[in-house]
């Protein structure tokens, strides 16, 4: 890098990075503790006040909370919610974001920029006004009442992230295929798709873990005959006096999460999505 | 094989010409260089007959058959990029496979087609490596293949080396003039490198905001610049502004004699290597200021009593002079007024 | 990647095509977003019991004490949680900004942890380490000392859980702010002998400040309806609004009072939103 890296780096070497030592030990003690807590909660038989370990550990509450019929049917609730919102969104944003990235049409850009109108507003104050409609409706309640509430959530994730992955994709490639002898529909196929695929996978992965953890709309609209995980989990803190079925789920509920830190690293590490925020 | 026509095409975006009005015909196993500053309409107007640009007047014709408004997948034209524009996700041999797979040849051919054009680029068994693995030579060489495998009537190339160093230029430069001799394949090649196209060219349009300076052969440009544009942007060029009197071009104390000239001013441009330069006991026109060798040739920098700085190519140059002393002689030159040429030496 | 461009060439003469590709997203925005803003606007200035035009759900919330005591709460969070919010990242998003080597990354690390934790299950981690006898308490016990006052169901649980869950955002947008001081200046300060402290005021601040109204705004907006973690780690009495809309709407059974919850709470975001939408969408542009 610059000059300013290399003396930052001297400076290092004089002395010991104080603040970095500091802040890594706070951030340890506020952000890593916290999670260890509950992981060693899942896994102990017994563990009373005052006592600083656990008296007894085991997988005795993971398998009475895997033997739970709510837990199953909350997971089944939850994944076939978070496979249908995601497989929707993909079919009609990409398609959508394609359009915006390459097609030149009335209105375009207005369109593109409205999809932040979503942000403008505080959203618990627009899942309300929008259950209001749904309940003329007789949405509230139902499977589809959900789906369409998250589906909204996806749309500019959906869209954003796969218009600037089209936009980063070579034209030449795209001409270079045309002269090849592929007509549009093979371009984009063959061509455009393979080269946007890994931020666009990176787009969908985001928007099922988004969906798969929703709960303010999954609350407002489902309750109560949806439940889905962190609906159940809600539940679990508020009325369930024994702390390891929390715990269990919420190690349950961390799995999708860590899948997506994995995969999407690539994307949140850069610049380009703070931007995205207005960063 | 094939013969490029193109009739009075041009192109406009909002209220920008990239073209005007341009009409060239390309002979039948015929190597056309564009040559051009950037923003000088060459790129749009091969994009115009690959088919990625549509015109906005005039015509593209292919063996006599129009195709302006034919979309690129069904042209029998094949375009080289600048970038090489390899499809990143596909190894080589998929690259050049592509086309030939949607047209639905049998994979036997498929795969004997792809062999012997990596094997015409010297790409033997290069087919499983993935395009990243490929210095930008092989890239090049990859992307050519691509454009040959399709045997297309029109070669495109759209400035092919340009990302590529001077040395790597030179040598696909001389692959490509043999690989378009063998094939005896019409190209169109754009290039903004004079040296890219007087080695490769059969003819050479020099274009300047969408239009032709001049068409015609290496040689002829060089030597018959049309225009001062053309005579400056093609090799080095030395001009002089000056008048005509009387039947004479006058710099100071350089003259030249000129017939059927009419008096006014004018411009005289002449190539370091046409201006011989010699002692002058008496004080001549010009001043030696400097002298460079290049190892294979030695230039030195005048200067001429009017305050004009020049160039001139000398054998030796260490007999000349210090100071006011040197006599100027054009062996070859034109005289321009108004971007027009008034007066050439005689051939 | 953040370009907008307007494409050219193969793109030109596809005008319906593209606005049938479009459609269908562009047609769920407006009947999801505009289309709810817009009837809740009308079905509260013209509830069902007046004839007309009516201001009386405005005022039924504006004269009740509980209602006014909930607002004034939610005003309360959003603030006090922006500050610490700032106070917190600013160090942290300074320290990223000029520190290099795996210590950094650490931190940089943990930082971004967060995002991957969903708030539910921080409320449940915020319970067991600072709820009654959780560990906080464990371990003061060990030492001998007394059990700390649990923030759990006070105010300042939902103020230490939102912090917790925004860290991450607010770090990654004010480095990326940072990201704009350039080097060269930072050096040229400190070869005129500026210390680190007028070195910050003077050189980084100024470039800072368009990131920080950023998170301001989205932090606010983030807030002033936060449900989940108020909903769990917060009092019951006075409520945030984001609980007490869903409690008006669901357990109530009053979805107009609750539309009416929801314009007043818009309209006390609507210049926090128009100032973060310009800045994304600038952003977005350039």
């Amino acid at each position: 890098m610059s000059a300013d890296t290399v003396a930052v780096r001297r400076r290092a070497r004089r002395r010991p990075d104080w603040a970095g030592l500091g802040l890594g030990l706070a951030l340890t003690l506020v952000i890593l503790v916290p999670m260890l807590v509950v992981i060693t909660w899942s896994f102990s038989n017994v563990w009373r006040y005052p006592s600083i370990l656990p008296q007894q550990m085991g997988l005795k509450f993971w398998q009475a909370t895997l033997a739970r019929a709510d837990v199953w049917s909350a997971l089944v609730t939850s994944l076939s919610l978070a496979s249908v919102v995601t497989l929707l969104s993909t079919v009609i944003c990409l398609p959508a974001a394609y359009a915006f990235a390459r097609l030149k049409f009335w209105g375009r850009d207005v369109l593109f920029f409205s999809f932040l109108a979503g942000q403008a507003f505080p959203k618990f104050g627009l899942l309300v006004a929008i259950a209001a409609i749904f309940l003329q409706l007789n949405l509230i309640s139902t499977f589809w009442g959900v789906v369409l509430i998250q589906l909204v959530g996806t749309l500019l994730f959906m869209i954003w992230i796969p218009v600037a992955a089209f936009q980063a994709v070579d034209r030449r490639m795209e001409e270079a295929a045309r002269d090849a002898g592929a007509g549009p529909l093979r371009v984009f196929w063959s061509i455009t798709l393979p080269q946007a695929a890994p931020t666009i996978f990176s787009a969908v992965l985001l928007s099922f873990v988004g969906t798969f953890y929703e709960t303010e709309g999954a609350w407002l609209i489902g309750a109560p005959q949806i439940r889905t995980m962190p609906v159940l989990m809600i539940t679990f803190i508020n009325n369930q006096p024994v702390i390891q079925y929390g715990a269990v789920l919420s190690v349950l509920l961390w799995v999708p999460s860590l899948v997506a830190l994995v995969f999407t690293r690539r994307v949140i590490g850069s610049s380009t999505f703070a931007r995205g925020f207005g960063g | 094989m094939a013969r490029l026509t193109l009739n009075a095409l041009g192109k406009t975006f909002g209220t920008t010409t990239a073209v005007a009005a341009f009409s060239l015909d390309v002979k039948d196993g015929e190597l056309v260089c564009l040559l051009g500053p950037s923003g000088s309409g060459k790129s749009t107007l091969l994009r115009m007959v690959g088919g990625f640009e549509t015109p906005t007047s005039g015509e593209v014709l292919i063996d006599g058959e129009v195709v302006t408004r034919t979309p690129p997948e069904r042209r029998p034209t094949a375009m080289v990029f600048q970038s090489h524009a390899l499809w990143t996700h596909m190894n080589v041999f998929g690259n050049i496979a592509f086309g030939l797979r949607i047209r639905r040849l049998p994979k036997a051919e498929i795969a004997s087609r792809v062999g012997r054009v990596l094997a015409l680029v010297g790409l033997e068994g290069y087919g499983k490596r993935q395009t990243n693995q490929l210095s930008g030579g092989q890239q090049q060489r990859v992307a050519i293949a691509r454009a040959l495998v399709l045997e297309p009537k029109i070669l495109l190339l759209d400035e092919p080396f340009a990302s590529l160093d001077q040395h790597l230029r030179e040598r696909l430069r001389e692959e490509v003039r043999d690989i378009q001799h063998r094939l005896g394949i019409t190209t169109l090649f754009v290039t903004h490198g004079q040296d890219e196209a007087l080695s490769l060219a059969d003819r050479i349009v020099v274009l300047k905001e969408g239009r032709a300076e001049q068409v015609g052969a290496p040689a002829e440009v060089y030597r018959s610049p049309a225009t001062p544009f053309v005579a400056g942007f093609i090799g080095s060029m030395n001009r002089l502004p000056g008048s005509v009197e009387a039947g004479r071009f006058r710099h100071g104390a350089l003259e030249l004699p000129l017939e059927g000239v009419p008096d006014g001013p004018a411009e005289l441009a002449v190539r370091p290597e046409h201006l011989v330069v010699r002692a002058a006991p008496g004080g001549g026109a010009a001043s030696l200021r400097r002298l460079t060798d290049y190892g294979t040739h030695r230039i030195i920098d005048l200067e001429t009593s009017e305050g004009a700085r020049l160039k001139a190519q000398v054998a030796d140059g260490a007999d000349l002079p210090q100071g006011p002393g040197l006599q100027l002689e054009p062996t070859a030159w034109a005289v321009f007024r108004n971007d027009q040429v008034i007066a050439r030496s005689p051939a | 990647m953040t370009k907008v461009r307007v494409p050219s060439g193969a793109g030109e003469s596809r005008g319906p095509l593209g606005l049938l590709l479009v459609a269908v997203p562009v047609f769920l925005l407006g009947w999801m977003t505009v289309w709810p803003i817009l009837s809740g606007l009308v079905t509260t200035l013209f509830p069902k019991d007046a004839a007309g035009f009516s201001l009386e759900l405005y005022d039924r919330f504006f004269s009740d004490d509980y209602s006014l005591d909930n607002l004034r709460l939610t005003l309360w969070t959003c603030g006090v949680t922006s500050l610490i919010l700032l106070a917190v990242s600013v160090p942290l998003a300074l320290y990223l900004r000029f520190a290099r080597g795996p210590l950094a990354s650490y931190v940089q690390t943990l930082a971004m942890f967060p995002m991957f934790v969903p708030s539910i299950i921080l409320a449940f981690a915020f319970i067991r380490v600072l709820g009654p006898n959780g560990t906080v308490d464990t371990i003061l016990n060990a030492l001998g000392l007394a059990k700390i006052r649990s923030p759990y169901l006070t105010v300042w649980g939902p103020v230490i859980g939102l912090v917790w869950d925004n860290i991450p955002l607010t770090v990654l947008i004010l480095t990326s702010g940072l990201g704009a001081v350039p080097n060269p200046a930072i050096e040229a300060a400190r070869d005129v002998g500026a210390r680190p402290l007028t070195l910050f005021v003077h050189i980084i601040l100024p470039r800072m400040w368009s990131s920080i109204f950023v998170v301001i705004s989205l932090t606010i907006l983030g807030l002033f309806t936060a449900f989940t973690l108020p909903y769990v780690l917060g009092p019951a009495s006075p409520e945030m609004m984001g609980p007490f809309m869903q409690r008006t709407f669901s357990d109530l059974r009053n979805p107009e009072m609750a539309l009416t919850q929801a314009t007043i709470v818009m309209g006390f975001c609507i210049l926090f939103g128009l100032f973060y939408v310009r800045s994304v969408a600038r952003n977005r542009r350039d």
